[in-house]
């Protein structure tokens, strides 16, 4: 009994202690009391003792110190031809400590200085807790003290024209939010994935069939030395199947589905799930049975809203990332919009935002959004593209010429990933639109003007290159013809920039959960030319033998 | 480029590894009827096996092994649980040879093209399981027929290699079905609440920076099926307790002290009193060792706690009897050429002896009934007398030894090759192992050196066997100390490896001490982990040569640890009274 007692008033005064040392502290503009949660009331006391104390002699001490501490717990299971391949119940935490020497105009971040991850205990067990991030800390703080004299030695052998301050000044953030828990029962989803996967059995020509789900909770932790105090939570549940097969050229084919919510109700119910697998064998058959793309095409191609989404995100949401250049380098950004600062880099009929702060469009649930980064700041809506001219970037707390502020997209991949300017829900919107059918009949116009037999629609995309499902539209009746084995050439910005010419209104919302989660909000589009060849991959033969006969049913 | 070294640590156990239980009683040699998997595997090889022997070029060897394991780990650390993780997982590796034994695809540095694997569905599911290993199969054929082409290229263009051996040994089938009950797996909470509870007294010692315990239970069940007609079901289980402990001496030096038990069920591990008494001697070496003078390089006398030699041997001898080393036209063969002659004294014997259980009823490690090629294990005498007489042989022959004598092993999803099971030094001439010290300090004496060392424990090694590197070893000692021959008290340093050729050290050996200590650990090599031991009684050498160790320049942590900080202490909120 006496342990007991013990612990429960060693945990009392320690709260009361941290209380006065925090509220002693002259740097913390807005002391924070000490939170009740045990994880962070650990961050924040190691925290405040790390910058009070922590110092080499004849060095500098720390002008900045934050602790990010990312905890998850998931349920992942697959499934193939029908059974379960892996089913894991995982618990991690992880802890991310980045301490800072030198000022806001000029300090250590940089290689090494970048910060230091460690596994965390997973008990909220105060000391153990603080042990690890007392030895992170540590660590930081001595590679933060060399990379900043490594990044003086490399500074003076250039000759920069316009410093940039390495690191924004930003408003204490905080900010808690309810502890989010994995409580959704996976075992009709279990049950879902092996009843999809074993739809193999209806096709003797599927080669491949599986199905994976990944339900996720993440509670991130964050605490920094100007007197943040974040906690934020979230699930995520995410459904995949894929399939291929084999033309018989030897071509390989593949479809996938992705979903994916912050809710188990937001996935497809698992009947429609069940269906959606019968489908895609019904689409891989007509892919097998579709012509092949002609060697080259150059036209009019028509994007679907869920075509167009790939190719905004990946042209304007990765290029509109604040990204610092290296070292000494005179450019704005690292991305293809670099040095396209106030210039057109869209049709001046499309604005461009990205929105953190919405939490759907249109009833349908939007991933990109979150209300505090993970730098501690506050998610904001920033307008990037205005008529098509390019006018600000998405950015964390790392300035670049003329944007010394972050605008909240500092966010980091779990679980302790460095924090990057990312997009969070990127919206696109046309000023002029058509309907979706009007769209259509102008690419069958721009076809008839160039006396062209068909034009493309694209309804799914793979990358930049590789349209998953293609459709010829005939000029002559209208009427669609899947194709199979074309590859885009030069679908990139100066395309974007200067061959899209009309957009539908048909606005929807596609969310993307690999790396950092994000939303595209966009209308489908129609370029006036792109060039389409006939794919360059080989053709692997067929199996040598045929596949193992199935039970019969009994 | 291959792998230049094999490293026998005690390291990190997360590699898995599998190890034989008690559980497992004799052969049963009956075939379950109702085994699934078992069945699935067999018609699956049979079709493989007509259909892919009549293309060109056939495939003239086939073989499917399932590993099907249930792994739980749990990791603790300062009295926290860091970890926790219990898995399923079933994995198939389809081995396939085309050509002929004589030439095959295997041949040389292509040994990998043999061998493909997969996960397979948990459950026994014949439909998803078949397709599974067609897939993997057929996707095999083309990776092994692609290899066969360029090994027939080579060996067109190539000089003749010196050991004309063929690829592959031609073995009797064997067929074993064990089916006997594994003991119950333990539940999670157990195996936190140990990890939680014996890392907890590591918190008393605030110069031992990072420590932790882990707690790995495995248990697998193996499903070998071989176009030859093999057909064995062999299980297997794996319990292991690791105590770790680490500081940092001023100069910054990490220092590290590792236990660790293997016991039958996680119940015969050792209690809560013995890890206590083990952790506070972790702290109390680290604690001296922290403050103890550094090494300075050396050449004279020493002695090798029964431990510290077993290790040894498994690195300067051990790893250069495998059979695979003796044939490949890059291997340094140390020993190829010495058969039948003398390479260690006379008074020294050594067996690789896998189906061995328990030694001085310590279990151990290397143990297992059948090798990972389906081969018997068998006792292997590789050196009587100080003789060479034998070699560790998977089903790779070399001049002189062409059939596997059961040391065939790999980790899953690598191919097998020779390799270490339980090592085992024995000695004719042997004194009390109180008596070794003196005989230390005469060699002193009679060299004239002003001491001599005596290792006491050590934590590895590895070794390079490859032409294009020096065929030197290197064993990394924990504690060392330095014996005087004035009856001044021994003097525990720090910072030196041992190192050395293998010809020349192994022939400075004087004489042994009368008992046998075991090292159980992982080894690593190019088949991957497995988990071995090795044994010998403590060693007199009349010379050996250390080194200074290379290390980290950091300074220690600059402020004390949460708990211990004076500043903190002035409150009664001081947690250090409560660790």
């Amino acid at each position: 009994m006496i342990a007991t007692l013990m612990k429960l008033r060693s945990v009392l005064m320690l709260a009361l202690v941290a209380l006065i040392s925090a509220g002693a502290d002259p740097i913390v503009g807005n002391p924070s009391p000490t939170p009740e949660d045990p994880v962070l009331r650990a961050m924040k006391i190691e925290l405040e003792r790390s910058k009070s104390q922590l110092r080499l002699e004849q060095m500098a001490a720390p002008y900045y110190i934050e602790y990010r501490v990312a905890d998850m717990e998931a349920r992942v299971a697959d499934a193939a031809y029908g059974a379960l391949r892996s089913n894991l119940h995982l618990r991690l935490r992880f802890l991310r400590v980045v301490v800072r020497v030198g000022d806001y105009k000029q300090d250590s971040y940089f290689g090494q200085g970048e910060g230091t991850l460690d596994v965390a205990p997973l008990d909220d067990d105060e000391l153990a807790l603080r042990h690890q991030l007392w030895l992170a800390t540590d660590r930081a703080y001595k590679s933060a003290t060399e990379s900043l004299a490594a990044k003086q030695a490399q500074l003076k052998q250039l000759t920069v024209d316009q410093p940039v301050d390495d690191f924004a000044h930003a408003d204490p953030v905080q900010h808690l939010e309810p502890l989010a828990k994995l409580d959704a029962d996976a075992t009709p989803w279990l049950k879902a994935i092996q009843e999809a996967t074993a739809l193999y059995k209806t096709d003797p020509q599927v080669q491949s069939m599986t199905s994976s789900i990944e339900f996720q909770a993440a509670n991130r932790y964050f605490v920094n030395t100007e007197g943040s105090i974040v906690r934020t939570g979230e699930t995520n549940y995410r459904a995949r199947l894929e399939a291929g097969t084999q033309a018989s050229d030897g071509m390989q084919l593949d479809q996938s589905a992705a979903y994916s919510g912050r809710d188990l109700k937001d996935l497809p119910t698992v009947e429609k799930f069940f269906a959606r697998a019968g489908e895609m064998i019904g689409t891989l058959k007509d892919l097998r049975a579709a012509p092949l793309a002609d060697e080259e095409y150059r036209g009019p191609v028509l994007f679907s809203s869920r075509a167009a989404s790939t190719v905004f995100a990946d042209l304007v949401g990765e290029n509109i990332r604040g990204l610092r250049p290296n070292l000494g380098q005179p450019v704005r950004t690292r991305g293809a919009f670099a040095s396209s600062y106030k210039s057109r880099v869209l049709p001046d009929f499309i604005s461009v935002v990205d929105d953190p702060t919405l939490a759907s469009y249109d009833r349908e649930p939007l991933l990109g959004h979150y209300e505090v980064d993970d730098e501690g700041v506050r998610g904001l809506r920033v307008l990037v593209v205005e008529k098509g001219n390019l006018v600000s970037y998405l950015l964390g707390r790392q300035p670049l010429r003329d944007f010394p502020n972050s605008n909240g997209h500092g966010r980091a991949r779990l679980p302790v990933g460095s924090p990057e300017p990312s997009m969070g829900n990127l919206m696109v919107a046309a000023s002029e639109s058509v309907p979706r059918a009007e769209l259509k009949k102008k690419l069958i116009e721009l076809c008839q003007q160039r006396e062209q037999p068909y034009g493309y629609y694209v309804e799914a995309l793979s990358g930049l290159r590789y349209p998953r499902l293609l459709y010829k539209v005939w000029a002559k009746d209208g009427h669609e013809e899947l194709i199979r084995g074309a590859v885009f050439a030069d679908l990139d910005v100066r395309s974007l920039r200067n061959d899209l010419i009309a957009a539908g209104d048909d606005m929807h919302a596609w969310n993307w959960t690999q790396n950092i989660p994000h939303s595209v909000v966009n209308p489908s589009v129609l370029f006036d030319e792109l060039e389409l060849k006939r794919t360059d991959q080989n053709k692997s033969t067929l199996p040598e033998y045929p596949p193992p006969p199935l039970t019969p049913a009994e | 480029m291959k792998t230049l070294f094999q490293a026998a640590t005690l390291g990190f156990l997360m590699a898995v590894c599998l190890t034989p239980d008690a559980g497992s009683s004799g052969p049963k040699g009956t075939k379950k009827p109702d085994d699934v998997l078992l069945s699935t595997m067999e018609r699956e090889l049979q079709r493989a096996r007509d259909q892919l022997g009549k293309l060109d070029p056939p495939a003239y060897f086939i073989s499917y092994s399932v590993h099907d394991q249930s792994m739980a780990v749990a990791i603790g650390s300062q009295g926290s649980l860091v970890n926790s993780t219990h898995m399923r997982t079933r994995t198939a590796d389809v081995i396939l040879r085309v050509g002929s034994p004589a030439l095959d695809n295997s041949h040389q540095q292509n040994r990998s093209s043999a061998i493909s694997s997969a996960p397979l569905p948990l459950d026994d599911d014949a439909d998803a399981v078949a397709r599974v290993l067609w897939q993997l199969t057929y996707g095999e054929y083309r990776k092994a027929s692609k290899a066969f082409l360029n090994v027939k290229t080579s060996t067109q263009v190539n000089a003749k290699e010196e050991d004309t051996s063929p690829d592959f040994s031609t073995e009797s089938p064997q067929v074993h079905s064990d089916y006997s009950e594994l003991p119950p797996f333990p539940d999670q909470p157990l195996l936190e609440q140990m990890a939680r509870k014996y890392s907890e007294p590591f918190r008393k010692y605030p110069y031992v920076y990072h420590s932790t315990v882990s707690v790995v239970v495995e248990d697998t069940r193996r499903h070998f099926v071989s176009s030859e007609g093999s057909r064995e079901v062999v299980p297997s289980t794996l319990v292991r307790l690791m105590i770790e402990g680490e500081t940092q001496a001023d100069d910054g030096m990490e220092l590290m002290r590792v236990e660790t038990f293997q016991a039958e069920t996680v119940v015969h591990l050792p209690g809560e009193a013995e890890i206590s008494t083990r952790v506070d001697k972790i702290a109390a070496d680290l604690n001296a060792l922290r403050v103890a003078p550094l090494a300075e390089p050396y050449d004279g006398p020493a002695l090798l706690s029964g431990r510290a030699a077993a290790v040894f041997f498994h690195e300067v001898l051990g790893h250069r009897l495998e059979g695979h080393r003796q044939r490949g036209e890059e291997e340094g063969q140390t020993f190829t050429k010495k058969v039948n002659t003398q390479v260690l004294p006379e008074f020294l014997s050594v067996v690789d002896d896998p189906t061995r259980r328990t030694l001085n009823n310590i279990e151990l490690g290397g143990w297992y009934t059948y090798d990972d090629e389906g081969m018997p294990a068998t006792a292997v005498n590789v050196i009587t007398n100080g003789i060479l007489k034998n070699f560790l042989m998977s089903r790779l022959p070399i001049k002189g030894f062409s059939v596997s004598n059961g040391h065939g092993r790999a980790q899953a999803g690598s191919m097998s090759s020779g390799r270490q099971g339980n090592l085992i030094v024995t000695s004719t001439r042997t004194v009390k192992d109180g008596e070794l010290r003196q005989g230390l300090i005469d060699q002193v004496k009679k060299q004239g050196k002003p001491y001599g060392l005596y290792f006491e424990d050590i934590q590895g090694g590895f070794t390079l066997t490859q032409r294009a590197a020096p065929q030197v070893f290197q064993v990394l000692p924990v504690l060392v100390w330095r014996v005087y021959p004035d009856g001044r008290p021994d003097e525990l340093v720090r910072g030196v490896d041992i190192v050395g050729t293998p010809l020349a050290a192994l022939n400075r050996i004087l004489l042994t001490g009368d008992t046998t200590a075991i090292f159980n650990g992982i080894c690593g090599a190019e088949s991957g982990s497995v988990p071995v031991s090795a044994a010998a009684p403590a060693m007199l050498f009349s010379e050996i040569e250390v080194q200074k160790r290379q290390h980290s320049l950091s300074r220690p942590p600059i402020l004390p640890p949460p708990g211990f900080d004076r500043s903190e202490a002035t409150s009664p909120a001081k947690t250090g009274g409560a660790r």
